[in-house]
């Protein structure tokens, strides 16, 4: 008995006598160092991340409000949302123009202006990229529109405007419907060249020359064509990452509408979902319902990406 | 056109009616308040009139023969008791040899008295007010007989009554019944305050009482100061040792600094030290230079006298006597520097022999001018004695609180042998680049001061000593900018140093610039009422023809601010260029619209009212001359600065007690701030959160700690957990159960947030959840219902709680029933601790669930030098201020009031309600539906929206900022918090404003009956008790101790005793806010106000109805909807989301159409 086990140990094992689990488990042993060094990364993104997406998934089932024990609710959470609450609704309308024109528009603003400031001569590109980067790592100072445009007739834009006379009396452009998302869109589109646009610049010079030099032999025409066969193809990584930061960007974009219009903004004309989320979880102490927001936002959010990625593999075919 | 007669009568009688119409609104409008505020404008209008004194001086002191008015030979003249003419509010009093409690005793109403010698009064106490709400006010009579200049000199008594508080005397002085010039309105007279941390023993119990605190020997203690720092856990301290010799026996005065257990110096309590001084009338602005002279005729033969009159403006004061001394009798003229000088070298006075310095550390004066002028911790340098790096002890004195004119820090000091001495300090003047600060350098003591102990200036420069400035500290003698002052001190006498904060050889410098700043502003406000705020800048306004002498006087102020630079580059030592850039912008600006070609001043108005307001802010910094002292020493004459110990520590020093400081700072346990003894684990604990700074954190520690009478744990036996939290902190760590058991401050929105979440308790004896016998069999709604008296046990050493009293015993904590602790504010009696609107907001179905601690509530400020000099009265109602409007908008000015507080107050004010059924004797509907879609309120609602769209209030706007320049007269906010703004931001305008009540609303009953409306919402911040509280009895008592009336005031004086002014505290309880330090018209409009208070009480899904009332308002502005309309269509939408929150919590909810039951 002894001696066949022996015998067994040393015949190499084969991937179809172990169940699926066996042999992951073997895996896992084999590859112990690669599994311990990712253990501190993967612990903290399970407890930080993972975790609350879970719980917040539980909690959209019940009516959670911070203080007391929940009770289980069913899906009701889900249909008030869908059916009885009109604002959410017009949350999501929001979100998506917001979404639909920051997003793209900030997207491509990003890679053309990479594109450009990529020809530029290396001292003087290290300067531009510095100017257009900057509004994005100097955290709140988006709130210099507000001072711009303030409601006070001693502010800038209005100041200006009565002096010039176009208007006679202060406009309160952050507290007036008909102005309040276009502010916002531009303001947003401001701040947008952020990481992405770094990683584009980095991206356009990864690039190997010399697949520049074999192009126009294999017969590139103009820059568009190296641009659509060589350049993009080459840095879809870059494009993925900054096509992720887009979306995540102009979906959360809460806290600069929050700032620049207040809470709520006037009659919820830049309302997005994230406003909503917050006005529920932070005013109204409904944390099971906030939940149920948070979750579809999420989907919302993973289908995009989904959507991107299929789009992005379409690149420089 | 021809006119039918029918048409000219009708006229007649319409016009007739019209105008006897408005006199009949103008006669019911005056006086409708309690509380008058028109006279005030009246005073306003006289004060705007009087001349400045720089004019009075000018006008006695002609050109042509300067001593005209110096009455040669004249005798100092006595005004006193026998003197007192009238007054009222006022009492005559006794000397009963400082005896302070019967020292304001009543000697009988002063009419009663024929002759004043029988009854043996010698001076007159005045109150601020007296209980009647009577002015204090004072008037001597005398006769003069030769005509001249005098300088007044009062000898007053700085009385500490019960209501006195931590404000200095003002006293406004009229001579003849008039306020001879302006500055003669403001009268500071100082108080004199000590620490009362000092205290004398002999040397040999001193030294018991030594080893038995702190468990080591006394080390040896030479004569004079020496100063011992002992590092402990508990009973840590930092000692001055004052030792000499009294009847042959060795004395021994300790002052002490005590440390919390972490080392950190605590805050002796500054208590008044009421003693007699001398004031000299001068400017308490200080941009006067010497005393204010005054001019007095000779009285003719038939006995014609002179009066002079104190009229109270804050602060109880006694005054004994008043002298006027003739201007250049010896009496009063101050020797210069040179004089006294030569005087020493004939005496042949010598310099002191070497060795013989006294160190003063500066962190204990012996007496201060006020309670803000007190020790500090700074730890820039580790050179500054004594230093820890690992926590903050108490080694300097200074900083910001001490930097105002006028006030100053005293140190008594003797020397050991007679002769010269100079003064050397060891300071840090960073605050004013390239520039000096001044000192005034005053003595009492020995030959030194007067009789009385009241310092004076030994020779002219004195008042002159300068600091230069330098980021790091220095050590240098002190002496004005050509030579050191040295000073002849005898050996063994007290001598008395006063340091006074003094603005010296910038005086007039300063004073000029104002005087600019005050002009530009006038020629600002003239220019704004012809072109507006936004004036345009492609019309010729014609400028040079219509207002020639607004533009000279542009010109002019720009010359004067060129001179003003040019004088400080002349006196500073340094490079100065930052510090007086603005002086230079402004004249350049000047300059430019001065010489206007029609166009400059439209373009550049916007310009100078930024730079108006600068060269604001540039005069007040320039006038703080803050600088902190480590240490002053007194050192013979003759030595060099090499005696003085080092300014700086060495490189390596300094690195090394930074790094030692960086890691101590990992040790340091915060929530520990202020405890001075290890808690002992078996108490009881209760844990006390609050989210406001450190200050107040410091405070209220120090205040439970306090021993003996006031203090909570040494009274309770109930130990205080007090810890510092950041706001928002609260709802987690309710959620994960780590809460503590009282919060203080919860704003009343949150306390019902948290009460129908059952995260708050009720405290009015009727929470159900108390209401069931818990483990220990006590039904712990009883806590709230009766009394517990506490007994300390001396045998066991432990505190005992019972209900029932002993009456052999003195029950050192009694805890009261919740309905004595929240008694009703009654205006008529004036008995009562919060105003019922204060209650409703933390009650909810007749359970409380907070006390009120903070009351905030909007009241109006007013420019009184603005509409005396538009002649309109203050608007008592509405209608006042609508028909005020024309007149401040034909000047471009305008009214400041938030939109959202407007809705709110006018819709009570009218007589309606946010919420519907109130009235529910259960409780069960009310709240159920809101209140605006009431008849009241859409009247309410639209008569705000006009307020903006017809008559064009500003919805957006820097209120401080338009107030300050005058644009915006009226101003209506919070009043604590525009005040505390105001009195800092601004304070080129102090004594222009004032504040009173609200406008109030004229409401007419069905029957025709006129009622008259002006309340005010108040806004609460609430000590609650939180679900999971384990000694709720402990926190009961910690809750009504804290919010009652005596600790209130307490802290809101500490508060401005620490910070200064601008930290006045809004108190809840409204027998606490008496006590706080406002002037006694500010308390009578505040108290005006409280008396006419409501609230909006928060119910389910009450979050909702400021978001709707702000859309539906802006909708009204901004697209031009009609307000009731606009308002109308978010009714649905309230009620909804009302009735949705209300089934969450299981509430009766009403159908559309439903009314509650009790209605049927």
């Amino acid at each position: 008995m002894s001696q066949q086990t022996k015998a067994e140990t040393k015949r190499p094992v084969q991937r179809s006598e172990m169940t699926k689990l066996q042999w992951t488990w073997k895996e896992i042993k084999r590859n112990k160092t690669a599994y311990f060094m990712i253990a501190p990364f993967m612990l903290l993104f399970i407890v930080f991340t993972v975790l609350p997406v879970l719980l917040s998934i539980l909690l959209s089932f019940t009516d959670f409000n911070m203080l007391q024990m929940p009770g289980w609710q069913g899906l009701s959470n889900y249909t008030r949302l869908f059916l009885e609450d009109e604002i959410f609704l017009l949350a999501c309308k929001n979100t998506l123009v917001f979404a639909c024109i920051t997003g793209p528009v900030s997207y491509l603003l990003s890679l053309l202006l990479a594109w450009f400031i990529n020809e530029l001569p290396p001292k003087l590109r290290a300067v531009v990229t510095l100017v257009f980067y900057a509004p994005s790592i100097s955290g709140q100072v988006y709130l210099i529109w507000k001072t711009l445009f303030s409601s006070d007739s001693y502010g800038w834009v209005n100041a200006t405007l009565i002096n010039l006379g176009i208007t006679s009396e202060a406009i309160l452009y952050f507290e007036d419907a008909n102005w309040v998302m276009g502010l916002c869109i531009v303001v947003a589109l401001w701040t947008s060249l952020g990481t992405a646009f770094l990683s584009f610049i980095a991206g356009f010079q990864t690039i190997d020359r010399s697949m520049y030099e074999a192009a126009s032999v294999d017969g590139i025409k103009n820059r568009w064509q190296e641009l659509w066969y060589i350049t993009l193809p080459t840095m879809r990584p870059q494009l993925m990452f900054g096509a992720v930061l887009a979306i995540t960007q102009s979906f959360g974009f809460g806290a600069v509408v929050t700032n620049l219009c207040g809470f709520p903004s006037v009659d919820y004309a830049a309302h997005t979902i994230m406003h909503h989320l917050d006005d529920y979880g932070g005013q109204r102490y409904e944390i099971g319902y906030a939940s149920a927001i948070a979750v579809i936002l999420f989907v919302i959010m993973f289908a995009c990406n989904i959507l991107i990625k299929k789009a992005l593999a379409k690149v420089g075919e | 056109m021809k006119r039918t007669m029918f048409q000219r009568v009708l006229c007649l009688v319409l016009s007739v009616t019209v105008l006897l119409g408005m006199f009949g609104i103008s006669t019911s409008a005056a006086g409708m308040k309690d509380v008058d505020v028109q006279a005030s404008l009246a005073e306003m209008d006289a004060f705007l009139n009087a001349s400045s004194y720089a004019e009075y001086y000018a006008k006695y002191h002609p050109t042509d023969d300067p001593d005209q008015y110096i009455p040669v030979g004249a005798d100092a003249i006595h005004v006193s008791i026998k003197d007192f003419q009238s007054g009222s509010a006022a009492q005559l009093v006794k000397d009963n040899d400082a005896c302070q409690s019967s020292y304001y005793e009543s000697a009988g109403d002063w009419e009663s008295f024929g002759d004043f010698n029988t009854v043996g009064a010698e001076a007159v106490y005045l109150p601020a007010t007296d209980a009647s709400g009577n002015v204090g006010k004072a008037t001597w009579e005398f006769t003069v007989m030769t005509a001249g200049l005098y300088y007044i000199q009062i000898e007053f008594f700085d009385c500490n009554t019960g209501e006195s508080s931590i404000s200095s005397i003002e006293r406004k002085l009229l001579i003849d019944d008039n306020v001879p010039f302006t500055e003669a309105s403001y009268i500071d007279l100082w108080k004199n305050w000590e620490y009362n941390n000092t205290k004398v023993y002999t040397l040999d119990a001193y030294e018991t009482y030594y080893e038995q605190t702190y468990e080591k020997a006394l080390p040896e203690l030479a004569d004079g100061f020496s100063y011992d720092l002992i590092d402990r856990k508990e009973n840590g301290a930092y000692i001055r040792h004052y030792v000499y010799e009294e009847n042959g026996v060795r004395m021994v005065k300790a002052t002490v600094l005590s440390q919390d257990i972490n080392g950190n110096s605590m805050s002796p309590d500054a208590v008044q030290a009421p003693k007699w001084n001398t004031y000299t009338c001068n400017d308490s602005t200080g941009y006067t230079q010497g005393n204010f002279q005054f001019f007095f005729s000779a009285s003719s033969a038939e006995g014609e006298k002179h009066t002079i009159t104190l009229e109270a403006e804050r602060e109880p004061v006694i005054v004994k006597s008043i002298t006027l001394i003739p201007v250049g009798s010896d009496d009063v003229t101050t020797k210069s520097y040179a004089e006294i000088k030569a005087e020493y070298e004939s005496l042949g006075y010598q310099p002191a022999a070497e060795g013989t310095m006294t160190i003063i550390q500066a962190e204990f004066p012996d007496l201060v001018s006020d309670a803000s002028v007190s020790a500090t911790n700074d730890n820039s340098s580790s050179a500054t004695y004594p230093t820890t790096a690992k926590a903050q002890l108490y080694n300097v004195i200074g900083e910001n609180s001490y930097s105002s004119v006028g006030q100053w820090a005293a140190y008594t000091f003797t020397v050991s042998e007679d002769g010269l001495y100079k003064f050397g300090m060891r300071y840090l003047q960073n605050a004013l680049q390239g520039m000096f600060v001044c000192r005034a350098i005053k003595l009492s003591g020995g030959s030194y001061g007067l009789a009385d102990g009241t310092p004076t200036l030994p020779f002219n420069e004195a008042n002159n000593a300068r600091f230069n400035y330098s980021d790091e500290w220095q050590s240098s003698f002190v002496g004005d900018a050509n030579e050191v002052f040295e000073f002849y001190f005898e050996a063994g006498v007290e001598y008395t140093l006063y340091l006074e904060c003094s603005l010296g050889s910038l005086q007039s410098l300063l004073a000029s610039a104002e005087l600019a700043l005050e002009n530009i502003n006038a020629a600002y406000l003239r220019i704004l009422q012809l072109t507006g705020a936004d004036p345009d800048e492609y019309k010729n306004y014609q400028f040079p023809e219509v207002m020639p002498d607004v533009l000279i006087t542009l010109l002019e102020e720009g010359i004067r601010l060129c001179g003003i630079a040019d004088e400080f580059v002349e006196l500073a030592e340094g490079d100065i260029g930052s510090h007086i850039a603005i002086l230079d912008n402004v004249a350049r600006l000047l300059d430019r619209i001065g010489s206007d070609n029609g166009y400059e001043i439209a373009r550049n108005l916007a310009n100078l009212k930024a730079n108006l307001g600068t060269l604001g802010t540039w005069i007040n910094d320039s006038k703080r001359s803050s600088m902190t002292v480590d240490a002053i020493y007194v050192v013979p004459a003759d030595a060099n600065e090499k005696v003085l110990p080092r300014a700086k520590a060495g490189f390596f020093a300094n690195l090394w007690f930074e790094v030692k400081a960086f890691f101590c700072s990992f040790f340091t346990d915060y929530e520990a701030m202020g405890l001075t003894v290890v808690p002992d684990e078996d108490a009881t604990t209760i844990d006390v959160w609050l989210a406001t700074g450190r200050d107040q954190s410091k405070i209220w520690r120090s205040m439970i700690d306090i021993e003996g009478e006031g203090g909570f744990t040494s009274n309770t036996g109930t130990a205080v957990t007090l810890k510092l939290v950041t706001a928002g902190t609260l709802l987690p760590s309710i959620l994960a159960g780590k809460g503590p058991d009282v919060y203080l401050g919860l704003g009343a929105a949150d306390v019902i947030n948290y009460a129908i979440r059952d995260a708050v308790l009720g405290i009015s004896g009727n929470d159900p959840r108390l209401a069931e016998p818990n483990a220990k069999g006590v039904v712990e709604n009883e806590y709230f219902t009766s009394y517990y008296y506490t007994y300390y046990n001396e045998q066991t050493g432990e505190f005992e709680r019972t209900t029932t009293p002993d009456p052999s015993r003195t029950a050192t904590y009694v805890s009261k029933p919740f309905s004595e602790v929240a008694s009703v504010y009654n205006p008529d009696t004036g008995e009562g601790n919060f105003v019922a609107a204060a209650l409703d907001t933390v009650t909810l179905r007749n359970v409380s669930y907070g006390l009120p601690m903070t009351m905030s509530f909007a009241m109006m400020f007013y420019r009184a030098d603005v509409l005396a000099e538009l002649d309109s009265e203050v608007p008592e109602t509405w209608s006042d201020l609508l028909s005020l409007l024309p007149e401040l908008q034909a000047n471009n000015m305008s009214v400041g009031i938030t939109y959202a507080s407007a809705i709110n107050f006018l819709l009570y004010q009218m007589g309606g309600n946010m919420w519907r059924y109130t009235d529910d004797p259960t409780g069960d509907y009310a709240g159920a539906r809101i209140g605006l879609d009431t008849n009241t309120a859409y009247e309410a609602f639209d008569f705000v929206c006009k307020l903006y769209t017809d008559y064009s209030f500003p919805v957006t706007f820097d209120a401080a900022n338009r107030f300050r320049t005058g644009e915006m007269p009226i101003l209506v906010g919070d009043y604590a918090t525009i005040y505390n703004q105001l009195i800092v931001f601004a304070t080129e305008i102090n004594g222009l404003w004032e504040f009173c009540s609200l406008p109030g609303w004229v409401n007419t009953a069905e029957d025709g009956t006129k009622t008259f409306n002006y309340d005010s919402l108040a806004g609460i911040g609430a000590t609650v008790m939180l679900y999971g509280c384990d000694d709720k009895l402990a926190a009961w008592e910690f809750m009504q101790w804290q919010t009652d009336a005596e600790r209130q005031a307490d802290y809101g004086n500490k508060m401005v005793a620490l910070i200064g002014p601008s930290a006045k505290y809004e108190s809840a309880n409204v027998q606490a806010i008496r006590n706080l330090s406002w002037s006694a018209s500010e308390i009578a409009a505040i108290n005006d106000q409280i008396n006419h208070m409501s609230s909006i009480v928060n119910y389910p899904g009450s979050y909702i109805i400021d978001r709707y009332t702000k859309f539906a308002f802006l909708d009204a502005y901004n697209n031009g909807t009609k307000p009731v309309d606009a308002i109308r269509g978010y009714i649905d939408a309230i009620n909804s989301e009302i009735e949705r929150k209300r089934e969450e919590f299981d509430l009766p909810t009403l159908e559309p159409g439903e009314v509650p039951d009790y209605l049927n």
